[in-house]
């Protein structure tokens, strides 16, 4: 028996480099446990628990999609390399708790095969004669059988393949087994194969054996071949020789499975399957306030999108070259931002831009205005490749449903910037959309060339003054359709526009989505009330001048925030009684008129006292 | 029109789907309750197939049974290109005909096993389970050997054959017998080429693929940028 | 094969064939909780089901033959649709699926799948909404009961172009069997019904019994019985690639979403049952 204690703590082998083929999801085993491992389009090998979070079902029957793994079952979905869910279309409002996460596994790529395991502390072996300058691997096979019976009979591998190879040659071997998990065979001589009908011999390589245990009573053997040329050789009798050893590993199994026919199999081997956490054990409200977190960024890239657009790239600190766990960032949605503290203090908010599956970065654009508050001057003229920041996890108010029988995306100026991510979401899954983006001049056009690849329409909208402006938004938004949904990013006033034609043109509250880059209100702090608190059972009271936020927070009530203007719709809060004095553009006049939430951070009563679910 | 007798958990009867829809030929289903009822044993059905057997189809008054033989007729007839049964090539002629056989094999040892697993059958699933990986083995060994090549499907060349859709059938099928696919990655991947055929359907039981090239070797290490993605 | 220790399942009404599918003579074995069991059919009304020397209790409903492997605590749930003369009532299927019953149950309630399982027929992408519903457990009857169930269907009725909402209530008055009421697509008065009833052949393999009783005159019941095979046909490669196979009740094993309140509700009904066939006990 194997030490399997001891085996969770060792790298092995669990499939070929070219066992993951693009857009497909391979199903592998490792000391009873399966793993779903897929490579996404930018090369990444993902190595994940072959169980969908959500109802248990397997992983390898979904669809890789190049950026995402979809289960089949629910269609949620699951980001490249970080294995967090971006979406569960059963509720195409919701963004998805950022913690809802699939247990994950180390994946490196040597010797031509893919490596894992459970918690690998040491390193994958590394071995002389695997110190050559090819490597070949041989097709993987599986033998029923416990691990520990495959070393021994396969030591005379070489004669007993000679049984059935054509040839006569001899071929001396040696072995020695510094482990369990391998064997390596020293051979001398040649072996004779037969390529296009011409007896080719070729001298017999060194092989090494890994040895993968798959189960209690399954094992598959990993062989690589050493210091084959391949250019050399050709890749007929290279093709031979792949065949010639397939052919000997597979009499080989049939030999020692024969030979364990009546020998007792041993249980199975059950893997422990991590809990999910509390959090997610019971159904969540129906908002839930994300987790509060800070990272650190490194800025890794600037780029020129425009005159005035740069994007900034972040990266998580601490990445590591073939570590267990490279440093990931928390994944994102379409529509989300995240709050950046600037060098100079300030905290500022900005759209991330990626696009599905670009999960090992954030990127955002940033516009350098003239009568910035100091945000985008700090970023374009004081930060460089390098610098460390802190920011907030991503949050979602802007969540981009996907169940919409069409999108019409309406952008004004940089407010591109979330609706970017939209579309890029959109086209990688061929759902159907439009974008319009209103313009000062040509210049500001950025993503031209990508936007224009998409198989969407994309009308650029240049110069137009604000008559011009609000006609072209009148058109587009002429008369609701059913099962279509509109976004909206841009100045306030042309959301402001755009909400108040829709309403008047009949589209519904809930088809109409909108960010604003700023409140463009100003807010009256002027009244007093008391709140109370019906879950932690605190009574407070908010003076004048003062934000309920402020008031919540002195209390050590923790309610996150992120614009802190009305704006981002991060401190809502659910109101059970009395009546709120809305002052925020975030909410829609539904949402306002329902008067069951309110933003804290500006919003305030119009009843002597509200009552909080706090 | 063509009618096709057709049971839709049939995997025979699958085979013939595929192809119909592959080659673009509408055709009429007329529904074969095989499983509970056992109408394909009716005096009504004896007469159209003494064999008892699906699928079967009929035009005009031409009679076929036997899904092989049925697919020879759709290719023959309808593929404009001669590219799904390619009788102007001996060798590959030859590897069709043999591989339809192997997937005979298949309809008397994985699909069997499914029959005792879903449909209740008494014969010895065990046995079809252990003939099954047999035969898988040798299906997988197979098509790794042609990925190496470049060969994409069943029969080496450059597109397509009625043998693919043969075999497809009780393959895709396997884990409703209790035959798990998992030691068998090279047929795992050429299930995925097949359904990406274009005018590949599903029946009950079979999971599309979702959109992809259909590539033998991983990608290079270039991320396509945001929205040229192949589809 | 382990021998079946569990109270509450060994106290159950189970089903163990459709009354029609059996031959008019001879004896028939099946499996049930891990025994064997022989039935025969006497005449038309009567039928006897044997478990090695020992007659076991039989109580023939729904079209379906139940049997009983311990004493029998209460009488089988009540279907009153079933006995309303206008009804077309069908055994549709029997289907064999290698997972626990309370799995295939939670399946049974679940609408979130539809556009991904059932596509095109039950659901469509990109329709895939679960809205809010209601979901009680009525004490007085012990069952669970979902109500206020709407989801976007394609073609939920034979005339309709373009898809239309569909209304559902869910019943689960037994731990392995569900019943579900749906708009009937011929009189807006009237809800058609389609039970599912599992027999548990073991812990971890069930055949899968449905009845569909409809006011339908159009459909033959071949089109009927065709139509449910391949529903519950397309649900079994999902069931059959679940993990773990018998249904967890440690609500730390898996991540519900709003949209799983029935399942919620069901797992919970189950552990106050104190119910051990077919499912993974929470942790104490
Ligand atoms: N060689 C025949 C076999 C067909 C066959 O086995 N059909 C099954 C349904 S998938 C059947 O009708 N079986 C009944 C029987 O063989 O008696 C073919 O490929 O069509
Ligand atoms: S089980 Fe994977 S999405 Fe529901
Ligand atoms: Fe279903």
């Amino acid at each position: 028996m194997i030490d399997l204690e001891a085996a969770r703590y060792r790298w092995h082998p669990v499939a070929s480099s070219t066992d993951l083929v693009p857009r497909h999801v391979f199903q592998a085993q490792l000391l009873g446990r399966e793993m779903a491992l897929w490579r996404a389009d930018d090369g990444n090998v993902n190595a994940w628990e072959n169980r969908c979070l959500h109802r248990g079902v397997r992983l390898s029957i979904g669809i890789n999609d190049g950026r995402e793994l979809v289960c089949q079952y629910h269609g949620w979905r699951y980001a490249n390399r970080t294995a967090g869910c971006t979406y569960i279309p059963a509720h195409p409002a919701d963004a998805p708790a950022r913690t809802i996460c699939n247990n994950t596994y180390p994946a490196v790529e040597k010797h031509g095969l893919i490596w894992s395991g459970e918690k690998p502390d040491g390193q994958i072996p590394s071995l002389d004669v695997l110190d050559t300058t090819s490597i070949t691997p041989l097709r993987g096979v599986t033998i029923n059988v416990p691990l520990e019976n495959i070393a021994l009979p396969l030591i005379d591998y070489y004669s007993s393949g000679q049984r059935g190879a054509s040839g006569d040659s001899v071929v001396h071997y040696g072995a020695d087994t510094p482990d369990p998990f391998l064997l390596i065979l020293h051979a001398h001589g040649h072996l004779h194969t037969s390529a296009n009908a011409q007896a080719v011999d070729t001298p017999t390589p060194d092989i090494a054996f890994f040895f993968q245990p798959l189960d209690a009573a399954r094992t598959a053997v990993r062989g690589v071949l050493c210091g084959v040329d391949e250019h050399n050789i050709g890749s007929a009798a290279l093709i031979a020789l792949l065949k010639q050893h397939s052919f000997m590993l597979c009499r080989a199994r049939d030999i020692i499975e024969s030979g364990h026919r009546d020998k007792p199999v041993p249980t199975p081997w059950t893997p422990y399957i991590p809990k999910v956490s509390d959090r997610h054990a019971s159904m969540p409200p129906l908002t839930s306030a994300g987790q509060q977190a800070k990272l650190r960024v490194r800025l890794s890239a600037i780029e020129n999108l425009s005159p005035s657009v740069k994007t900034f790239r972040f990266q998580a600190l601490n990445t590591q070259i073939e570590s267990a766990a490279p440093s990931v960032l928390p994944v994102a949605q379409p529509g989300a931002h995240i709050d950046i503290h600037l060098p100079n203090g300030l905290v500022r908010q900005y759209s991330l831009i990626n696009g599905p599956g670009q999960t090992d970065h954030y990127a955002i654009a940033v516009k350098r205005l003239d009568d910035s508050t100091g945000g985008s001057h700090a970023l374009h003229d004081s930060l460089k490749v390098g610098d460390v920041l802190a920011t907030s996890v991503p949050r979602n108010n802007f969540t981009l449903r996907r169940d919409a029988e069409h999108t019409h995306l309406i952008a004004g100026g940089i407010g591109l910037t979330p609706l970017l991510s939209m579309a890029r979401a959109l086209d990688h899954s061929n759902l159907p959309f439009t974008l319009h983006h209103f313009i000062a001049t040509e210049t500001d056009a950025i993503n031209r060339a990508e936007l224009e690849n998409m198989s969407a329409a994309v009308h650029w909208h240049v110069g137009q003054d604000v008559q011009q402006t609000q006609d072209t938004l009148s058109a587009l938004l002429d008369a609701p359709t059913e099962h279509h949904h509109v976004y909206i990013c841009g100045p306030g006033a042309m959301l402001g526009f755009t909400r108040e034609t829709a309403a008047t043109r009949g589209w519904a509250d809930e088809s109409i989505h909108f960010e604003y880059f700023k409140n463009p209100d100003v807010v009256d702090d002027s009244s007093e009330f008391n709140v109370e608190l019906a879950r932690s059972g605190l009574s407070l009271q908010v003076p004048a001048g003062k934000s309920l936020l402020s008031v919540l927070r002195e209390h050590n009530v923790g309610v996150q925030s992120s614009c802190e203007q009305g704006a981002c719709g991060t401190c809502r809060v659910e109101v059970l009684e009395g009546e709120p004095d809305h002052q925020d553009v975030y909410l829609s006049d539904t949402e306002k008129a329902q008067g069951n939430c309110l933003m804290s951070c500006v919003s305030r009563a119009r009843s002597k006292r509200l009552v909080l679910d706090l | 029109m063509i009618i096709l007798y057709d049971y839709e958990l049939s995997g025979n009867c699958y085979k013939v789907r595929l192809l119909l829809s592959m080659l673009n030929v509408s055709y009429e289903k007329k529904a074969i309750e095989f499983y509970p009822a056992a109408e394909h044993k009716t005096d009504a059905f004896l007469s159209i197939n003494a064999l008892g057997q699906l699928p079967v189809i009929q035009t005009g008054d031409l009679t076929i049974n036997d899904s092989h033989a049925i697919l020879v007729y759709l290719a023959r007839q309808y593929d404009k290109s001669d590219t799904w049964f390619p009788i102007s090539d001996p060798v590959r002629l030859a590897q069709v005909t043999q591989w339809m056989c192997f997937a005979d094999s298949l309809t008397s040892s994985a699909s069997s096993a499914r029959l005792v697993n879903g449909f209740f059958y008494d014969l010895d699933g065990e046995a079809c389970r252990q003939e099954a990986h047999r035969l898988f083995r040798i299906f997988d060994e197979h098509l790794w050997f042609n990925e190496r090549e470049d060969h994409l499907w069943v029969v080496p060349g450059k597109t397509p054959t009625i043998a693919d859709l043969a075999c497809f059938a009780y393959v895709v099928l396997s884990e409703e017998g209790g035959i798990s696919r998992m030691d068998y990655p090279a047929i795992r991947r050429w299930t995925d080429r097949v359904k990406r055929l274009a005018g590949f359907v599903v029946m009950p039981g079979v999971f599309p693929a979702g959109p992809g090239p259909v590539h033998v070797l991983p990608a290079n290490d270039t991320f396509p940028s945001a929205g040229t993605a192949e589809a | 094969m382990t021998q079946c220790s569990d109270p509450v399942a060994l106290a159950l009404w189970h089903p163990i064939a459709a009354i029609e599918d059996i031959p008019a003579d001879g004896k028939q074995k099946t499996q049930l909780l891990g025994e064997v069991l022989h039935y025969r059919k006497m005449d038309d009304t009567r039928v006897s089901v044997h478990h090695g020397d020992r007659k076991l209790p039989v109580t023939l409903a729904y079209g379906y033959v139940w049997t009983c492997l311990g004493t029998p605590e209460r009488d089988l749930f009540d279907l009153p649709e079933y006995a309303e003369s206008d009804r077309r009532n069908v055994c549709a299927a029997t289907v064999g699926v290698n997972v626990s019953a309370p799995r295939a149950v939670e399946n049974f309630l679940d609408m979130g799948h539809f556009p991904f399982v059932h596509t095109g027929i039950l659901g469509a992408e990109p329709h895939t909404e679960v809205r809010e519903y209601q979901v009680n457990v009525d004490t007085e009857r012990d069952e669970i009961l979902a109500t206020e169930c709407l989801f976007y269907q394609p073609q939920a009725a034979a005339g309709s172009s373009g898809g239309v909402m569909s209304d559902y209530i869910y019943r689960v008055p037994h731990p392995y069997c569900a019943v579900l009421y749906k708009s009937c697509p011929t009189d807006e008065s009237r809800l058609d019904v389609i039970a599912l009833f599992l027999q548990s052949v073991d812990e971890e393999n069930i055949r899968a019994h449905a009845l569909v009783s409809v006011i339908d005159t159009q459909s033959s019941d071949l089109d009927i019985r065709m139509f449910q095979q391949n529903i519950f046909s397309q649900d079994k490669p999902i069931l059959e690639n679940q993990l773990p196979k018998r249904l967890p009740l440690d609500p730390r094993a898996e991540t519900p979403i709003r949209a799983d309140k029935s399942a919620i509700a069901y797992r919970r009904w189950l552990r106050t049952k104190g119910l051990q066939y077919g499912v993974l006990a929470a942790a104490a």
